[in-house]
């Protein structure tokens, strides 16, 4: 299978009031062509920024710092070889050094995302076909005249905004990025997809209207879908038609996915690799195989241990002691991130942790993947800011953070 | 709820706010300390012809009985005869309308043509040179009282470098087209073009100081709510989401972004008629120009009770026809009211 | 009529009411204090508008000891002079007799400026600055007191028909409406000059106690038909936020509990509906008295408050001298952008930290 996306190093912070945040920390994955990479962690784990910092979708106070993100098509890297040699390495071509505007040309045609919220994600005052129309619309523009990026925002501006009126619902867009819509709203399972069109965002159910955001990201055919909580917003039972569908596109259009999540059963569900992340790091990756039945970071078994299992019924969950560190800056220990969490800590955790190459398709950010436990090597208590005992105790003892630390995680074996 | 039965409903509640208009003027009269005989009669009018006065003025029969006869009267566009200058109080009443509305639709014009846009680069162009001027225009713009910006414009542009007249409103936006075309023998004959066009340079050069005078705080305030609320819709999940379909920041910021923060634009800019109207009342009285505003203060100045009470009532029945005009627009603005 | 469309239920800018602040507080959290003093600290324009309004308050306060001159002593040897370090010509006519025969020479002559009179005198020679100081006082005393009496009536109207609900909600914001229906300029210009203008005379303690100079004017004169028809004309605001505040609170588990263990209505709305207004009440009335000052000068500018001794009587005076005498009309205008500026200014600062989802309102003529 050839790569479509090696992300090397992929930094992102945030510049708060509060300080430096470090949402997205030296991250490193590949993610193969036509297949699914589930992203998995706790809130705050930087998950999240990470599927906006492939598509370079990460919003002021946050910057993309440092990284790279090579990306595998052949036509870009001989359009970008001649101005940009350096951001070129065979077909493959680094993003991060296109300019702005050579990025932007690529959203919606070479990646697109969906989000955890339908509702929020669609604007509740113009019809959902408009809006669909209007992401097949900026591809049409696109292809018509694809060397110049600005032939897209042609045609659109103040003027125009007041000569229609300050209403141009259906100005920007054409009868043909229109049917293309209905098209879209028809093979995501929408039925009556041409009276639907016509309904505002308001007038769908939350899973109807996961499926219309899936067709609006599929408007420009893109190689990548980023997912981030597809389904975290939806009943149980629309989550599994709505996985289905996304496994069913993601096979008969040939693209690939990263699907972003908490929930370790969605993963199970669909994924072929998988990437773990905690505290802003990858801290295990690799094949779901790999990954579920062979963890070797104590936070994976972790996670794992707090599933609930059909097969074991009566078996009491563990979930894990403490809390995600808040990633600023500042308060970052220099030293393995999970250390204070974890039940294998020893003196080697004292010190930041390369990724240990666990087999050829596995990573772990863990000396566990290059030696056995020895409590003789265990790090004294006092050396360590260890979580109380019964769970949880944030900094202060209080506030929002009392929530388990495990993700809450669902039987999916339905 | 579809449009019309909606518009219909707010028609129906307008109707009820118009009537407890007229009875609160009507009674407004009787809560007023001073009897109106005394102003219309001589100094030294004798009892009898006081009593006179009063019957032909109707201010003999009970009051239920008057207050009939006010609403039947003004349900036939009668509002009584004035005090003092004898004619019917609707017909000068009326004749002020068309000033009126034109200072505040030029004002509204000037607002919101300058302020939308203003509000969007400020909220575009966060902590640039661009936002700083329009955050201090706006603040600035706010706290002016309008009558003394008012006198500013006219020491600075017309007494001192004579740009605009001072005062008055020679002519009619309307009565320009009468110069395109006028009425021989029962034939329509076109005019002088070239009159037209003075006339209109005529009207736009007195109604320009004005406008600006009445415009200015609506500026002001709608290019402060613009700005707010530019910043908290561009921050909307739907923008990062119209962003990573590729679309671009110009049609994001005006198509989806600026719609929907008209929408609350829109409900404070009703609530704010009232300071529209009475922006209008002190401007036309700085500029002397022949309004209803002016018409009120005169009126009330004098006490002729006619002309007081008719004014008001047009003022709160143009107040309410707006209000159901700024409801229709909310309603085609968000899709989510009707639907 | 409007309050159908008022809640934006999408967050926007909220329009007027904006359901709960929330569980049951103390009056000011140290929270909210918090809050204040953050924003308070980030916020430069805060800072100038607390200093801004400092010093007026000051000045009006003070007024009687700071001014140069009385503010009503006419002096017309003096009139007309100009700010200082600007110049002034003015026309003058006058007749001498030259063999026998009475000759008119107009002449232009330039009217001298003096230390006396830092900021001019007005066409009766009376110290511009010392009329800007004193108009201070009946600025702010109406903006205070009709807040006042606004706050206090439109409070109990809106707690008691938001938290009775049903017919005497029904009536008291169908009256509202009609209130509302009525520009705010326009019904107090009817009511004032309507109803007359009384006031009432207060001596300065400054000047009965021998603090200030004895030439200053005794009295400090309070509009009180102003106040409360700015009352009258403005009390619907608080009535809406009351109201809306009283409504979202009326259904918290916490005041049902508290009714239902028999607490009376009275005590309930003291003890829960009350405080909970407050921070809604408190910002919007930072507002309204910024509003009430505009308004208040609107209606002396007209001449119907009948003030002698405020900022809009004196740019109605100095209107009629705009060719000649620019600055009387000028200082005094500079004078209530400057105050209202301030309070704008505090009230963005307090809606910054407090964030009671109010938005937009107030209203200046």
């Amino acid at each position: 299978m050839t790569d479509l996306l090696r992300v090397r190093d992929l930094s992102t912070r945030f510049f708060t009031e509060e300080g430096q945040i470090n949402a997205v920390e030296n991250v490193s994955f590949t993610v193969e062509a036509g297949s699914v990479l589930g992203v998995v962690g706790e809130s705050g784990s930087g998950k999240s920024v990470t599927g906006l910092s492939l598509i370079d979708l990460v919003e002021s106070p946050g910057k993309i710092t440092s990284g790279e993100v090579w990306y595998n098509n052949a036509d870009l890297a001989e359009r970008v070889e001649g101005d940009r040699p350096e951001a070129v390495d065979g077909d493959f071509v680094d993003l991060r050094r296109l300019s702005e505007a050579e990025r932007r040309s690529l959203r919606g045609s070479a990646f697109s995302m969906i989000f955890q919220d339908p509702m929020s994600s669609f604007n509740p005052s113009i019809t959902v076909g408009e809006q669909i129309a209007e992401a097949a619309e900026v591809q049409r523009r696109a292809s018509a005249n694809p060397r110049s990026t600005r032939s897209r925002t042609q045609g659109y501006g103040l003027g125009r905004m007041l000569l229609d009126g300050a209403l141009p619902d259906r100005s920007y867009t054409s009868e043909e990025s229109w049917d293309r819509a209905v098209e879209l709203l028809e093979r995501v399972g929408i039925p009556d997809p041409a009276e639907r069109a016509e309904e505002y965002p308001h007038q769908f159910s939350g899973g109807m209207l996961q499926r219309a955001m899936i067709a609006q990201a599929l408007a420009g055919d893109p190689d990548l879908l980023v997912a981030d909580e597809p389904t975290t917003a939806l009943d149980v039972t629309i989550q599994a038609q709505i996985l289905d569908l996304l496994a069913d596109l993601q096979e008969t259009m040939e693209m690939s996915v990263v699907l972003i999540t908490h929930n370790l059963g969605v993963i199970a569900r669909v994924a072929d690799r998988v990437s773990v992340m905690y505290a802003g790091e990858v801290v295990e990756r690799g094949t779901l195989t790999d990954v579920f039945d062979r963890p070797v970071h104590p936070y994976t078994k972790g996670l794992l241990g707090s599933v609930p299992d059909i097969d074991r019924p009566g078996e009491r969950l563990e979930p894990i002691a403490g809390n995600v560190p808040d990633l600023v800056d500042a308060n970052m220990p220099d030293r393995c991130y999970f250390a204070d969490r974890c039940p294998k800590a020893m003196t080697d955790c004292l010190t930041r942790l390369p990724e240990y190459e666990v087999s050829d398709s596995h990573r772990a950010r863990c000396v566990l993947a290059e030696r056995e436990y020895s409590e003789a090597d265990a790090v004294p208590a006092e050396r360590l800011a260890r979580p109380t005992d019964g769970g949880a105790t944030g900094d202060d003892g209080s506030t929002a953070s009392d929530e388990s630390a495990a993700p809450d995680a669902e039987v999916s074996d339905d | 709820m579809a449009l019309g039965r909606f518009l219909l409903k707010r028609g129906i509640q307008g109707v009820l706010v118009v009537w407890g208009v007229v009875t609160a003027v009507f009674l407004l009269r009787f809560i007023t300390p001073g009897d109106p005989v005394t102003f219309v009669a001589p100094l030294d009018a004798s009892a009898e012809l006081r009593a006179q006065i009063a019957a032909e003025l109707g201010l003999d029969q009970p009051l239920y009985v008057q207050y009939a006869d006010y609403v039947v009267g003004l349900l036939q566009g009668d509002m009584g005869y004035s005090y003092l200058r004898g004619t019917e109080a609707s017909t000068i009443v009326f004749a002020r309308v068309p000033a009126t509305v034109e200072l505040a639709v030029a004002a509204t014009v000037v607002a919101v043509v300058i302020a939308i846009p203003l509000g969007v680069i400020s909220a575009t162009r966060r902590r640039e040179p661009a936002d700083y001027g329009a955050t201090l225009f706006s603040l600035v713009g706010i706290s002016t009282p309008n009558f003394w910006l008012g006198i500013m414009l006219i020491l600075v542009l017309s007494v001192n470098f004579g740009l605009f007249p001072t005062s008055r409103r020679p002519i009619g936006f309307f009565e320009t087209f009468a110069f395109l075309v006028t009425v021989e023998n029962g034939l329509a004959v076109p005019m002088d073009v070239g009159a037209f066009l003075d006339g209109m340079r005529t009207w736009l050069w007195h109604i320009a100081l004005p406008a600006v005078t009445l415009g200015t705080y609506f500026t002001a305030l709608i290019t402060r709510l613009t700005r707010s609320g530019m910043i908290e819709e561009l921050g909307q999940p739907y923008v990062r989401a119209a962003r990573a379909k590729g679309l671009p920041e110009s049609l994001i910021q005006y198509k989806h972004a600026l719609q929907n923060t008209l929408i609350p634009i829109v409900t404070v800019l009703g609530l704010q008629l009232g300071t529209l109207i009475g922006g209008a009342v002190i401007t036309e009285a700085v500029f002397s120009w022949p309004g209803l505003g002016t018409l009120v203060i005169d009126s009330i100045n004098v006490r002729d009770w006619p002309l007081i009470q008719g004014s008001l009532i047009v003022i709160g029945t143009g107040f309410v026809l707006i209000n159901i005009f700024v409801d229709a627009l909310y309603a085609y603005l968000n899709p989510r009211v009707v639907h | 009529m409007s309050h159908g469309r008022l809640s934006n239920d999408r967050g926007g800018l909220r329009g007027i009411v904006r359901g709960g602040s929330g569980g049951e507080s103390p009056v000011i959290s140290p929270r909210t204090l918090r809050n204040l003093r953050s924003e308070l600290s980030r916020s430069l324009l805060a800072k100038f508008g607390i200093a801004i309004l400092a010093v007026i308050l000051f000045t009006a306060v003070f007024a009687p000891l700071l001014a140069p001159h009385d503010p009503t002593d006419q002096n017309l040897d003096n009139a007309n002079v100009p700010p200082l370090g600007f110049t002034a010509t003015e026309n003058q006519t006058t007749s001498e007799t030259v063999d026998g025969e009475v000759q008119i020479v107009e002449e232009e002559v330039v009217v001298n400026t003096t230390a006396e009179h830092p900021l001019g005198t007005d066409s009766l020679g009376r110290d511009v600055l010392s009329r800007t100081m004193f108009g201070a006082r009946t600025s702010l005393l109406v903006g205070l007191f009709g807040t006042a009496i606004a706050v206090v009536l439109g409070v109990t109207v809106g707690i008691t028909a938001g938290y009775y609900g049903g017919r005497v909600d029904d009536a008291l914001m169908r009256f509202a409406d009609v209130m509302l229906a009525f520009p705010s300029l326009v019904l107090a210009i009817a009511l004032i000059g309507l109803w007359g203008q009384a006031s009432l005379r207060i001596p300065d303690p400054l000047v009965a106690f021998g603090i200030a100079s004895a030439e200053m004017p005794e009295d400090i004169v309070l509009p009180g038909t102003v106040i409360v028809v700015v009352a009258l004309v403005n009390w619907v605001w608080f009535a809406r936020v009351a109201r809306g505040e009283a409504l979202s609170v009326r259904d918290q588990e916490y005041v049902k509990a508290a009714r239902s263990m028999g607490g009376s209505d009275l005590h309930v709305i003291l003890r829960h509906v009350l405080p909970n207004s407050l921070t809604p009440i408190l910002v919007l009335a930072t507002i309204q008295i910024a509003a009430i000052i505009l308004l208040e000068s609107s209606l002396s500018f007209l001449g119907f408050s009948g003030a002698q001794l405020s900022w809009g009587f004196d740019i109605a005076q100095g209107r009629q001298y705009l060719s000649s005498s620019w600055w009387i009309a000028t200082v005094p205008g500079l004078a209530i952008v400057a105050a209202v500026v301030g309070i704008n200014l505090i009230g963005d600062w307090l809606r910054d930290a407090l964030d009671p989802g109010i938005e937009g309102q107030g209203g200046a003529p």
